[in-house]
């Protein structure tokens, strides 16, 4: 069952125009048209020239930040083949850890990967972009082995900022034992593993293919 | 030069045309590992451009390339 409707498509305004694509394919095509200018004839006044170089400029500023902001979504997490399975997984409801926090939407859909993998904090998002940049690095040059691991341990004040203060968790009885809450603060153990199913399944790690 | 510093300058505007039209993990790719480094290397161009015609000079006066 695939139900459709306005209700099903979230809300409002993460449908409307995506200004920051408009604005830089605006700016990208005024220098466009004085570059090919330039092209053809071999020389741009200097004012023209100045501008000639700075629309770009500006264009990439504003393709740059889309980029940040649109390399949060999940679908461009997945859109690379080592990541497919895994954004598979998260969508198949498997049991994985991941995939129980996707299906009964305790993480938003659309920035899945990213809420969990960027850390707590507004330090985590900026480390999670540097990371993001290894990322596409070892993509482009294949620099990595499969299975794919975690680079690190997990960081579990990304589970602890929404879970710390739910009185769920703070109910459970294992969460209350000190030498285990000793534990996971000094990210001896995390949350995954021992108590909890493991984030994704060991099947969507290899890339969908088998490990090397 | 003006016409090698365009050209560059066009790549990095086709990669920026790819990724924001169609934004995945390989348009991202080209479009921070070539169109980054392609706009790098126009703006270098131009710079050495407006060196040649005396524009960093302390006592240079306006030279109109056009």
């Amino acid at each position: 069952m695939n139900p459709t409707g306005p209700l099903f498509s979230g809300p409002p305004a993460a449908h409307g125009i995506a200004w920051l694509a408009v604005l830089s394919l605006a700016v990208a095509g005024g220098a466009a048209f004085l570059l090919i200018w330039g092209l053809i004839r071999g020389r741009l006044p200097t004012g023209y020239a100045l501008t000639g170089i700075l629309l770009p400029i500006a264009a990439y500023g504003l393709a740059s930040v889309h980029m940040l902001e649109g390399s949060k979504h999940a679908t461009f997490c997945g859109s690379c083949h080592v990541m497919t399975p895994i954004l598979k997984s998260l969508q198949s409801n498997d049991g994985s850890l991941a995939s129980i926090h996707y299906g009964r939407g305790l993480v938003p859909h659309e920035d899945a990967c990213f809420t969990c993998h960027s850390g707590y904090g507004i330090w985590g998002g900026v480390d999670a972009k540097i990371h993001g940049i290894m990322h596409m690095v070892r993509t482009a040059t294949g620099w990595y082995t499969l299975p794919i691991a975690l680079n690190g341990t997990f960081d579990i004040d990304s589970c602890l900022g929404c879970h710390a203060f739910a009185p769920h968790f703070r109910a459970v009885e294992a969460h209350q034992d000190p030498d285990l809450q000793k534990q996971l603060v000094a990210r001896e153990i995390s949350c995954t593993g021992a108590c909890h199913p493991a984030a994704h399944p060991e099947s969507a790690l290899t890339g969908g293919g088998p490990a090397s | 030069m003006t016409r090698l510093a365009c050209f560059f300058a066009l790549i990095a505007l086709a990669a920026l045309v790819l990724m924001v039209t169609d934004m995945n993990g390989s348009t991202a790719i080209v479009f921070s590992f070539v169109g980054f480094p392609a706009l790098g290397l126009a703006v270098l161009l131009y710079l050495i451009i407006r060196w040649r015609v005396g524009a960093f000079r302390l006592n240079a006066r306006s030279v109109d390339q056009g």
